[in-house]
This record gives C-alpha cells, sequence and structure tokens, in this order.
C-alpha cells in the first residue's frame, strides 16, 4: 500500500469522524477548506488529515499518561504522613526513546509534506501545455483579471475584475502580481493562499474539478479595508467558457433608444433606500444558487429603462467617472479602477462584498465610504482627485465630485445595462 | 564544599564566578549583538547589489580606492595604538596610556574626516540617500559604521578626561573636566572645517602648499578656534597632582579597547564587502 | 584587622574618605516614597516596577481584545470602523506582546534571577533601573497616538512593508501613527538588549560559591537562554525599524517598491527577530512551570539536564525557522520543504519539554495548590498550542490555514495557555515571596476554572473558523460564511475570561492590602530564591551569601539544617570582616537618561528634528553624568538577629 493511499484513508476516515461538525455547518461554507473542489486544496486537505492524524494519536497517548499521573499520583490526606516521594532526576532511556518516537511521528508527516510542497507549487509537468494562464493583479482594495491568452485587437489582454471565470477540469495558472501594498490570493475550495509580493513574480495553480461558483477574499492585511476585498472564481463548462470569452472581447452593449423619458419621477419610480453601514450585500435567494443568478446576469435585464440607462451614460462622463474606468466601445479609458465593459454581468460590486443588485449599486455609487471605507474611487487614486480632495494643506479632505440620487439611478441603469 | 567556598563580595573586588570581569563580558555580550546589527545591515546592501535597482550608479567611478584603503589604513593602525593604550594601563602607567588615548583619537579622527570628506564628495557626484538604493544602503551602513567611531571617540575622550581625575577625592575638577571636554568638540569640529576646506582648495588648485594656504584661508575662523581649542587642550595636558586612575581603571580602558576593535574588525568587513568586492 | 579592611583585589581601603561632591552627583538614599523609586537599584523594586506597568498594560491589551471580540460577535457589526478595529488589534497584539508578556516575563527575571543565584543584585544595578524606564518610554511613546488625531498605528504588529510607507500609511499629513510604532519597537528593543546583556552578566559571573551552572534552576537556565536571544534577535528587527524610519523621514527606498525596494526584505528581517520572539515569550514560562512542578510534585525536575538542553536546543533552532511564517510568499520548493523540516525539528525539544513535565509529575504527590493548577493548564494548552503548530510545519496545509482564524487560535494556545497561563501561576506562586501574603485558596482556583474555561470556549472554535476559511485581521464577515456561531461562541469566551481575569486581579489586590500574613517558604520550595531570611526579602536579600552545594539548593539547606547553619555563621562573620554587605548606591541618573530617549524619541516620530536633537543631547548627557557619577555603594552591617544596624553604613 503506498503512502498515498494510506494518507487517502486516514484523510476519509478523519473526515468521517469529523462528520458532527460538518452537519451542524462548523466546517461547511463558501470557503470552507473542507469542501475541497479542486485537486490542490484536496492535496493540501490530505497533507492536513495526516497532521491531524498524528497529533491526535500523539495527543490521546501524552494527555492520557498526564491525566493518569495527575490523578494517580495526587496527594490525598494520608498521604501527609507518607515519606517523601524518591528524589530521582530522571531516565535517560525513557528520554531517548521519547525522542526517537517523536522523530518518527514527524517523519510520517514530513514525507507526504516534501510530496505536496512540489505538488502544489506548479502545474504538473506532463499538464503543462494544457493549462490556462490567468494574471491576477491585487488592488486596494480588489482585484483585476488579466487573461494574457485572449487578446482584443487594439487593446491589449482582456481585463476582468473580481470575478475570475475560469475554465472548469483545466489546469489554471494564475500569475500573481500588486499594483501596491502585499495582498494575499485565497479561494479555499480551490488552493491555498499564495501572496501577492510587490517587486515579485509570485504564482500558483488551481484547477476546478466542475463547473462552480466559488468564494475567494485577500487573506493579508492590506489596509483599510482588508476585510471586504473579496473576489469570486466562476469555473464554466470549456464550451461555455469560450462562449464567455467571445462575449466578454466584445465591445460595450449599447442601448438603442427610446423615445420615452426616464421614470425618475414619474410613475414606476422606486424609490433606492440605501442600507445602513456594514448592512449584509446578499440576498437569500442569491446565497442559495450563486451560480444560477450568474448565468441570469449574463443576459439583459428584464424591464430595462432604456431612456434612464442613456442618461447614466452622459452621467458616467459628466461626473468624470471616465477618468478611472474604461468601458470599452464607449467613453472611458481609465485605468485606475476597474474595468466596466461587462459590468452588467458581474454578480457583484464593491470587490466581491455586494450582490449586484440596483439597490447596492445606488449603495455604492452614492456612499462608497460607507461600504468601503478609504476606498479609491471615493479618497481619490495616483494624484487624482476622487469623490474627495485633498486641501492645500494637504490634512483633510474636500468634496470634489456630489452625486445625486437621481443621478445614481441613471448610472445603475446604465451599468447594469452593459452586459 | 565547592571549589569557591569563601564570601564574594562582587561589587567590590571584582571577584566573579568566572574570573572574568563583569564590565569585559558585558561587553563581549554587547559585542555579539552588535554584530547582529551589522549582519542585518550588511545582508541589506548585499542584497541590494544582488538585486540592482535601475538608478544604481556606476560605483567605480565614485569609489576613490585610494582614500578608503588610506583611511582603512589608519583605523587599523588606531588599532595599535588601542592595544598600547590598554597595556600601557594594565601596567598602571597613566603617562603612557593618555599618550596612546590621543594617538587612537587622533587615528579615529582621520578616518572620521575622511568618512565625512568622502560622503561630501559622493553627494557631489550626486550619490545621496535618495538618489538610489545604493545610496541609501551606502550611507547607512558605512553611516552607522561611522557613528560607531564616533562613539568610540567619544568614549575615548571622556576616558582621557578620566585620566586627571584627582586622587584627592576632596578637589574638585568638573569645571576642568568640562573645558577640557568642550575643546575637545569644538577643536574636532574645526579641524573637520578646516581640513575639508583645505581637500577642497586643493582639488582645484592642485595638492601643494598654496592649495594649504588658500584652504585655511578660506576657513580663517575655523583656524583660529582651532589653534585656541588646542592651545587649551594642551594647557590642560599635564597633572602635577596624584591622579585616582591605574590598574583598577585598565578594565574599563581594556572593555573601550574591546569596543574599538571590534569596529575596527567589522570595518575590515565592510571595507570588504561594499568597496573591494566591486572592483571584481 | 587592619589588613581586612583592604580589599585582596585593588589593595585599597574599602571605604574611602568621603568625596566632595557637586550637588547633581549626591547619591539618592531614600528607602521609601516616590523617590525611592524612580531612583531605585534595587533589582527587586525594579521587578515589582516592570510587573506593575506589564499588568496595567495586560489589562490595556485585554481591553482592547474584548472590544474587538464585540465587533465580530455578529455579522456585519457597526461597533468599530474598519480603521479602529484595524489600529485596535495592532495595538492589542503590539501591547501584548512587547509591553505585557515580555515586561512580565522581565519582572521575573529581575526579582527571582538574583534571589535564584545568590546574588545580591544584579551586575549592573543602575542599568537595569534604566532598562526599565527606557521600556516606560517605549510603551508611552507606542500608545501616544490614541490621544491623537492619528489615532494608534494601524499596520498590523508586524507592519510588513510597503504598507508601512508614506504612501499608504499616511492618511493625512500630520499622520504620524505609523512614525511612532516605529520609534516605539526600536526604543523598547533598546530596553530589552540592555536588561538583557545584565542579565546575561549577572547569571554568568554573580553565582553563589558553588551554584555551578549545571546546579542552577530552571527558570534561571531560560532567563539565561531569553537574554541569548533578545541579544541576538532585537538588532534585526532595529535595523529593520531604521531602514523603515529612513523611508519615512529621509527619503530613501529600502521598502519603497517603487524605488526598487523588497517587501520580501523586510518579512525576512522581521521574521528572524519575529521568531526567536516567539520563544522569547515561552521559554520564561517554561521556566516558571520547571519551578512549580517539582515543587508541587515534592520531587526533582525530572531529566533536569534535558530540559536545559533542549531549552537551548530550541533557542538554537529558533534562528533557524523564520521562514515558516513565509510559506505563502512564493519562496520556492527548496526553502519551503528546508523551513517545513526545520519547523518539523523544533517540535522535537518542544516535546521533550512536555515528557519531563510528565515525568515531574510521575511517582510524586501532587498537590493542586492554585500555582499548580495554572502549571498544569498551562502544560494541556501549550500542548494543544504545540499540536496545531505541528499542522502549520507541513507547508501545503499551512497555505491553508496561513493568515486565518486557525493561527489566530494557534497562538493564543501558545502565548495565553502557555505564556500568560504560566506567568499567571507565578504570580500566584511567588505573590507570598514577594509580599509576605497568601492568595485565598478558593478564589485562586476560583479564577484559574474561570480563565480556563472562557480561554477555550473563546479560542477553542477559532480552529474551526480557520479551517472554515475565515481569514484573520477582518474587521467585517458576511453572514453567509458558516461562522456566525463560532464567533459569538468565542465573543461569550472572551467576556468569561475577561470576568476571570477581573476575578483573579481583584483576588490579587485584595491579598495585597489584606491577606494573610505567612513566614517564609510556605510552598515547602526546592530552589534558592526561597531561602532568603523573611518574606517579603530584605533590600540585601541574604544575611549571608549561600554557599550552593546541589542542585535544588534551598531543599538541600532543609535537609541539612545543622552543616548549613554552621557554614552561614562563619561565612557571616567573613563578610563582616571584608566591610560588611555591600549594596549599590541609588542614582537619578537611569531616569534622566530614560526622559532624553522619551523626548527625543517622540519628537523624532513626529518630525520634529530640533527636539529630536535635544532629546540626543539630554540623553547624551545623562550618560555622562551617569558615567562620572560612578557605580557608588554602601556597607550594611548586621546584628545578631539579623537586622539592619540603624546606621546604614558608610557610602562611597
Amino acid at each position: 500500500m503506498s503512502f498515498a493511499t494510506i494518507s487517502r484513508r486516514l484523510a476519509t476516515a478523519t473526515a468521517v469522524a469529523l462528520l458532527p461538525l460538518f452537519t451542524s455547518g462548523w466546517l461547511t461554507g463558501p470557503q470552507s477548506t473542507f469542501e475541497t473542489k479542486g485537486p490542490v486544496a484536496r492535496s493540501q486537505l490530505d497533507v492536513f488529515y495526516v497532521t491531524l492524524w498524528v497529533t491526535m494519536i500523539v495527543f490521546v497517548l501524552v494527555a492520557g499518561v498526564l491525566a493518569y499521573a495527575t490523578l494517580k499520583y495526587k496527594a490525598r490526606k494520608e498521604d501527609a504522613e507518607k515519606p517523601m516521594p524518591p528524589q530521582g532526576h530522571g531516565n535517560p532511556f525513557v528520554e531517548l526513546g521519547l525522542i526517537a518516537l517523536s522523530i518518527a511521528a514527524l517523519v510520517v508527516i514530513a514525507v507526504p509534506t516534501l510530496r505536496a510542497i512540489w505538488y502544489t507549487y506548479d502545474v504538473p509537468e506532463e499538464q503543462r501545455a494544457n493549462a490556462y494562464e490567468v494574471t491576477a493583479h491585487g488592488l486596494q482594495w480588489w482585484f483585476k483579471f488579466e487573461y494574457p491568452a485572449e487578446q482584443i485587437d487594439g487593446t491589449g489582454a482582456l481585463v476582468n475584475a473580481n470575478e475570475l471565470v475560469i475554465p472548469a477540469g483545466r489546469p489554471v495558472r494564475v500569475n500573481l502580481r500588486t499594483a501596491d501594498v502585499i495582498h494575499s490570493f485565497w479561494v479555499p475550495k480551490l488552493a491555498g493562499k499564495v501572496d501577492m509580493m510587490p517587486n515579485r513574480g509570485n504564482h500558483l495553480w488551481l484547477q476546478a474539478d466542475e463547473p462552480g461558483y466559488f468564494w475567494g477574499q485577500c487573506a493579508e492585511f492590506c489596509g483599510e479595508s482588508h476585510a471586504v476585498m473579496r473576489f469570486r472564481v466562476i469555473a464554466l463548462a470549456e464550451p461555455d467558457f469560450a462562449a464567455w470569452v467571445a462575449k466578454q472581447k466584445q465591445p460595450a452593449r449599447t442601448v438603442v433608444a427610446a423615445p420615452e423619458q426616464p421614470k425618475l419621477v414619474a410613475a414606476g419610480y422606486i424609490p433606492l433606500v440605501n442600507p445602513k453601514r456594514n448592512a449584509p450585500g446578499y440576498t437569500a435567494e442569491f446565497d442559495a444558487d450563486p451560480m444560477g443568478h450568474w448565468i441570469a446576469k449574463q443576459e439583459v435585464d428584464a424591464g430595462e429603462d432604456v431612456a434612464l440607462a442613456l442618461r447614466g451614460r452622459a452621467v458616467f462622463k459628466e461626473k468624470a467617472c471616465i477618468t478611472c474606468h474604461a468601458v470599452r466601445g464607449h467613453d472611458g479609458l481609465g485605468v485606475n479602477g476597474p474595468d466596466l465593459t461587462h459590468f452588467g454581468s458581474r454578480t457583484t460590486v464593491a470587490a466581491g462584498l455586494l450582490e449586484n443588485s440596483k439597490v447596492n449599486l445606488h449603495r455604492w455609487i452614492t456612499e462608497p465610504n460607507n461600504v468601503k471605507p478609504g476606498n479609491k474611487m471615493y479618497m481619490g487614486v495616483n494624484g487624482m482627485a476622487g469623490y474627495m480632495t485633498a486641501d492645500p494643506k494637504g490634512d483633510m479632505t474636500v468634496a470634489h465630485i456630489k452625486v445625486s440620487d437621481d443621478e445614481a439611478r441613471a448610472l445603475v441603469e446604465y451599468l447594469h445595462s452593459l452586459k | 564544599m565547592s571549589a569557591h567556598a569563601g564570601t564574594i563580595d562582587h561589587h567590590h573586588d571584582h571577584t566573579t564566578t568566572t574570573g572574568i570581569p563583569n564590565k569585559k563580558l558585558f561587553m563581549w555580550a554587547f559585542l555579539a549583538s552588535d554584530c547582529m546589527f551589522f549582519a542585518a545591515l550588511i545582508s541589506t546592501h548585499v542584497i541590494y547589489r544582488l538585486h540592482p535597482t535601475p538608478d544604481s550608479p556606476d560605483v567605480l567611478k565614485i569609489f576613490s580606492i585610494e582614500l578608503t584603503s588610506f583611511s582603512t589604513f589608519i583605523l587599523l593602525m588606531s588599532s595599535l595604538l588601542m592595544a598600547l593604550a590598554v597595556g600601557a594601563s594594565q601596567k598602571g602607567k597613566v603617562e603612557a596610556t593618555r599618550k596612546m588615548i590621543l594617538g587612537t583619537i587622533f587615528f579615529g579622527l582621520i578616518f572620521l574626516g575622511c568618512q565625512v570628506y568622502e560622503f561630501n564628495h559622493f553627494v557631489h557626484l550626486g550619490l545621496t540617500l535618495k538618489s538610489s538604493m545604493f545610496g541609501a544602503t551606502f550611507y547607512t551602513l558605512t553611516g552607522t559604521h561611522g557613528v560607531h567611531v564616533a562613539i568610540g571617540v567619544v568614549w575615548l575622550v571622556l576616558t582621557y578626561i578620566r585620566t586627571f581625575k584627582p586622587a584627592d577625592a576632596s578637589k574638585s575638577w568638573i569645571a576642568r573636566a568640562v573645558t577640557q571636554f568642550v575643546a575637545f568638540s569644538v577643536a574636532t569640529v574645526a579641524f573637520m572645517v578646516v581640513m575639508l576646506a583645505v581637500t577642497h582648495a586643493g582639488a582645484e588648485h592642485g595638492y601643494n602648499l598654496g592649495a594649504l594656504v588658500k584652504g585655511v584661508e578660506h576657513s580663517l575662523v575655523a583656524t583660529i578656534v582651532f589653534g585656541v581649542s588646542s592651545a587649551i587642550l594642551v594647557a590642560l595636558s599635564r597633572s602635577s597632582w596624584a591622579v585616582d586612575f591605574g590598574e583598577a581603571n585598565a578594565i574599563d580602558v581594556e572593555g573601550m579597547g574591546l569596543y574599538w576593535h571590534f569596529v575596527d574588525i567589522v570595518w575590515i568587513i565592510i571595507f570588504t564587502v561594499v568597496y573591494l568586492l566591486e572592483y571584481l | 584587622m587592619e589588613a581586612a579592611l583592604k580589599s585582596a583585589y585593588t589593595e585599597k581601603d574599602h571605604a574611602p574618605q568621603p568625596a566632595v561632591r557637586p550637588w547633581f552627583f549626591t547619591r539618592p538614599t531614600a528607602k521609601t516614597g516616590i523617590v525611592s523609586w524612580l531612583t531605585t537599584v534595587d533589582h527587586k523594586k525594579i521587578g515589582l516596577l516592570y510587573g506593575m506597568f506589564s499588568l496595567f498594560f495586560f489589562l490595556v491589551g485585554g481591553f482592547e481584545a474584548l472590544l474587538i471580540r464585540v465587533q465580530l460577535a455578529v455579522p456585519n457589526n457597526t461597533f468599530l470602523t474598519h480603521q479602529l478595529y484595524n489600529e485596535m488589534f495592532t495595538m492589542h497584539a503590539t501591547t501584548m506582546i512587547f509591553l505585557a508578556v515580555m515586561p512580565l516575563s522581565a519582572a521575573f527575571f529581575n526579582y527571582l534571577m538574583p534571589l535564584q543565584i545568590g546574588a545580591r543584585d544584579v551586575a549592573f544595578p543602575r542599568l537595569n533601573g534604566f532598562a526599565f524606564w527606557v521600556f516606560l518610554a517605549g510603551a508611552i511613546i507606542l500608545n501616544v497616538g490614541w490621544f491623537t488625531k492619528a489615532g494608534a498605528p494601524d499596520v498590523g504588529w508586524f507592519g510588513y512593508a510597503p504598507l508601512t510607507s508614506n504612501q499608504f500609511s499616511t492618511h493625512f499629513k500630520g499622520d504620524v501613527s505609523t512614525d511612532l510604532w516605529v520609534m516605539g519597537l526600536q526604543i523598547l528593543g533598546v530596553s530589552s538588549v540592555i536588561g538583557s546583556l545584565n542579565f546575561i552578566v549577572t547569571i554568568i559571573n554573580m553565582r553563589a560559591p558553588g551554584l555551578t551552572m549545571m546546579r542552577l534552576p530552571v527558570f534561571t537556565w531560560m532567563t539565561l537562554f531569553t537574554a541569548f536571544l533578545i541579544i541576538l534577535s532585537f538588532p534585526a528587527i532595529t535595523i529593520a525599524l531604521v531602514e523603515l524610519m529612513m523611508d519615512r523621514s529621509f527619503g530613501t527606498g529600502f521598502f519603497e517598491v517603487s524605488k526598487g525596494g523588497l517587501p520580501i526584505l523586510w518579512q525576512h528581517l522581521f521574521w528572524i527577530f519575529g521568531h526567536p520572539e516567539v520563544y522569547i515569550l515561552i521559554l520564561p514560562a517554561m521556566g516558571i512551570v520547571s519551578e512549580i512542578l517539582p515543587t508541587f510534585s515534592r520531587k526533582p525536575l525530572f531529566g533536569y539536564p534535558i530540559v536545559v538542553f533542549s531549552g537551548a536546543v530550541i533557542g538554537f533552532l529558533g534562528f533557524g525557522v523564520w521562514s515558516h511564517h513565509m510559506f505563502t510568499t512564493g519562496l520556492g520548493t527548496m526553502a519551503t520543504a528546508a523551513f517545513s523540516l526545520a519547523t518539523m525539528a523544533i517540535a522535537v525539544p518542544t516535546g521533550v519539554k512536555i515528557f519531563n513535565w510528565i515525568g515531574t509529575l510521575w511517582g510524586g504527590q501532587i498537590h493542586t495548590r492554585t500555582p499548580m493548577m495554572f502549571a498544569l493548564g498551562f502544560i494541556w494548552m501549550f500542548m494543544m498550542g504545540g499540536f496545531s503548530g505541528v499542522m502549520h510545519s507541513a507547508a501545503p496545509a499551512d497555505a491553508q490555514q496561513q493568515d486565518s482564524y486557525f493561527v489566530v487560535a494557534h497562538f493564543h494556545y501558545v502565548l495565553i495557555g502557555g505564556s500568560i497561563f504560566a506567568l499567571l501561576a507565578g504570580i500566584h506562586f511567588y505573590f507570598p515571596l514577594v509580599f509576605g501574603r497568601m492568595v485565598s485558596e478558593f478564589w485562586g482556583k476560583l479564577s484559574f476554572w474561570v480563565i480556563f474555561i472562557g480561554f477555550n470556549v473563546t479560542f477553542f472554535p477559532m480552529h474551526f473558523l480557520g479551517l472554515n476559511g475565515m481569514p484573520r485581521r477582518t474587521a467585517v464577515y458576511d453572514g453567509n460564511m458558516g461562522w456566525n456561531e463560532g464567533n459569538l461562541i468565542a465573543s461569550i469566551g472572551a467576556f468569561i475570561l475577561g470576568i476571570g481575569i477581573f476575578i483573579y486581579f481583584v483576588v490579587i489586590v485584595y491579598t495585597y492590602a489584606k491577606g494573610k500574613k505567612i513566614k517564609r517558604d510556605p510552598w515547602d520550595a526546592r530552589t534558592l530564591e526561597w531561602a532568603v531570611p523573611s518574606v517579603p526579602p530584605p533590600e540585601h536579600n541574604f544575611h549571608v551569601t549561600p554557599t550552593v552545594h546541589a542542585r535544588d539548593a534551598f531543599w538541600y539547606e532543609k535537609t541539612h539544617a545543622k552543616e548549613i547553619a554552621e557554614e552561614n555563621a562563619l561565612h557571616a562573620k567573613e563578610e563582616e570582616s571584608h566591610g560588611g554587605i555591600h549594596m549599590p548606591s541609588q542614582s537619578w541618573f537611569p531616569i534622566l537618561t530614560a526622559c532624553g530617549m522619551l523626548f527625543g524619541g517622540l519628537c523624532f516620530a513626529h518630525h520634529f528634528f530640533p527636539g529630536a536633537i535635544v532629546g540626543g543631547v539630554l540623553t547624551f548627557l545623562g550618560v555622562i553624568g551617569w558615567a562620572f557619577e560612578g557605580p557608588g555603594g554602601y556597607h550594611l552591617h548586621l546584628d545578631k538577629d539579623g537586622n539592619v544596624k540603624p546606621d546604614h553604613g558608610d557610602s562611597h
């Protein structure tokens, strides 16, 4: 029986042993490291199970002896008369024996550890030709994903923000880069984390066994809004992935002009009330079926207010959104913020924090600092002003861009039309 | 009974469990720690030499290896004088100790002067703390070493002054000590100003007597200040009274010596790593 | 008799004629009141100062922890802002490590180590006081940010570059929170290194006659190892901080990405310090436990040489495993494998200690008094922390655990379950020695159980949170992640733990004021610190410098009472003939010099360089005054009952 088989069996046994915790939800969830969906995470989990088993056995043995000794040799009232215990200083043979046993236990852990270190480091040699390559950039506080294999004529590689779409059943090599501080790329169900280090080219590889929707999060403290720097990985079957890429390569969708007025004050106006700071960004329906939501998002929304969307496009230009955001085929050219060309097809907004719904987008546009404090859209970036700008003394900020409720509604409609 | 039977009066008799004086052991432990300081600094420098940034200057065009070799030699010689000072103090020869300490101070100051000149020169060539990573690591590393030498010099000066402490405890010597220290500080700064002026004049007009005169002319005030403060030092360099400085204080001189030798050895490493290796 | 008044070494009179001293060199002589504390050179008083301030900061850090747990009790909480939360966890960690556990260990070193080696003080008493005042200066600089607009430091306790650079951590002009962090840690480093140098010299050079190295109490051994770890590891972080300070103040680019800086270098320098630091925090705890277990098992420590040797091996290997904090930084396969194996190797000497503690219990008569309860709790909790540590050593598993709550659980098991439990045990154990009063058994045990339960309720669920994908240092989390129950339980546990700590301190304070007075040696202890003639110990510690004949010196003394009494009487006479008991004089210069550093440090952190220079000059003047003041000292003489004669001896 090979070592891998033993560790696999141990792993299964451990999983069974941990079943009560699974069933009560302690070890299940969108970022559970136990519900592995790919070979890299599985290999890491196998090593974990080996360490768990070895330490459990050692723990039971040592703790048993400790508990026994404590109870057995506890002084009792009648002991007061007894003579002192023998004042011995120890036994070298016992010591050496225990040291040898500890080393043996560690060797059991070391062997699978070493195997997994090499396995998880890079795509295995025989699959390398088949591997798909993407580049992930960490920024304060969002992720930019670049597809070097998908070049768009004249504008370079396809980029997407906060939602990494990959082909399922195929190894994916993710190059890890950062534009500012250290971030860490972590999708627990697919692979353990690797940091994005400035001035250093890191990478990891992962593979999703089946199509699916996976939660990920920045795992290295990266400043004020680190806690809300999240992202998604969406694995698609090969043909679906090809279709998605083809669609993404298209320039932004332009709605056809309509005669009627935007429903700003007229009938059909639904006021968008922002939830409170840190309010949950997801509905229960979304949680129940995120992949279904993602698929639905690829299609044009029903009941689209075309006039409002057109007004939104104008607002997008007026409010200088275009200086930081690119909308390929429309006006935006900026590179400081996420590319919004196909924004409407994403399930999340504000770096995976909020479900991409009308009310959430409105909340993000009108009160960005309440959603993600310190964000660059609000504070300004690379010397450019955001919603706020530095006053001449440099120790305060003053308002620069103001977005009214109506304007925000128009922007929401416009951005959601970008499928 | 153990070998150490009998009472030990630690603070007073300097008898210790190991026989090594406390101050000496302290200094050794401190130097072990200081090794790690320099190890971290030298590592930083080496790492950035191995991963040079695009703004790295052409180091060979900046360095003046002759000058640095000279100052290295001077620092080595100062170690010799320091060793002689320790020897003299252990034999209780106060006058010889003073001379050797003065010699060490003088050589240490020449080294520092060379470094000041070198820094000044490099800055003129455009190498500053901010100009490149090489500037940052170079100045931080050699600067930290320079600070070590400067602390050593101050310590030597204070020890020198200490050798004048009268054996008669009722005699006050504070005013004298303060005057000596101030005179030392002023003379050092003034001397450095003069030397800088002279070297700059030399660089402009060639290294000859005329340049010397020109340099002195350019820094006349400093020259006068230097003259006056030196005169004060010379005047105060004699003690006609019995001094409270002898073999018992040899341990202080020895501790200082350990420090001084360590700083020298560190410089040998820095000189090799930072300067010589660039010429490979 | 005339000859006896001369020193055997210097041939000088023991008490030369009194010198004419200007007012600023007049030695303070107050033995009570505020001046006696400000100018003290007595290792016991300095130990108490360390103890009081570290416990104060322990409570501050604990309060910060409670605020963190309130914020995390429920998902999407708005109790703290992100910014304040970041400041909170940064300061919680920095406070607990540098201002609570390290100085509390230093309190034990100061108070106990000289007693354990039969010395009357440390080798450099004034330097010892200085180390404390510098510690206080650093603590003030670290915490002063709370009272400014900039707020406290918010870069995490390991301040990963380039988050600490001006670009990313200076939110507005005059935001000096990161500068305060940098300066505070540098100054604390000075304090630790100076204190440690002193301890090293003291342990090597000032042992009582007959106290060979292999007879040293284990706590003293651990003090020695810790001191070596400190002097060899602190330079790395100090240089890293200096480089960062140059970046922030003078525009260099050591860690500036745009100038070609390598943030990975910061991590290497930090963890070359940071990993030994872990052992700096745990070795003293191991030392304390190694004193308590034999006492309450009524037999010597099992395998003394191996416990000592494993301490040395831990210290040595501790310098070779730093990169296991960096498994996710893309070190490459070879480096990851090497550090993985080295980390596993360090589990062996650590395990050996646990085996030996169990061996000590085996066959003994275990008295489960309060200190013993904490010590046993220590073994259990430290063992669990050790096992999760082994899990981290397997780098592939660590890829999932790194920076998750699993790690948070792990290091709280070793730092609270390990260090803090042992330190709390030590406080109970040594309370009778230090204050001459005994803590009530009932209340002591009650506090133990509440702390023990609260601790496990808080931190055990965090293992699951981490494995379920919850990253650390996150101010908010969503309710759909499966983390709600674990976090709520942890927060409830934190308050139970808080109540336990509250009970503990109330009991201690009550006992200090009104506790039952006891005679010396209430535990029937084994090592030399208990051989002091009275509790609390007199200023001169021992009437006669003890002579050591065996490993557990006091145990030997108790079993050979007559022989030792005769020997002591003989030595007392000799000591008197040598001029009496020599004591160091108090001094103002340590605190003055430290004030200079405080002022300079604060000015430098605020980029007010003239002030920094003034601070530097004050420090320099302090040092000079210190040097020319001289060590000084005076002699005590005892009457035949062992009381100090009213005439306080001649100073010199």
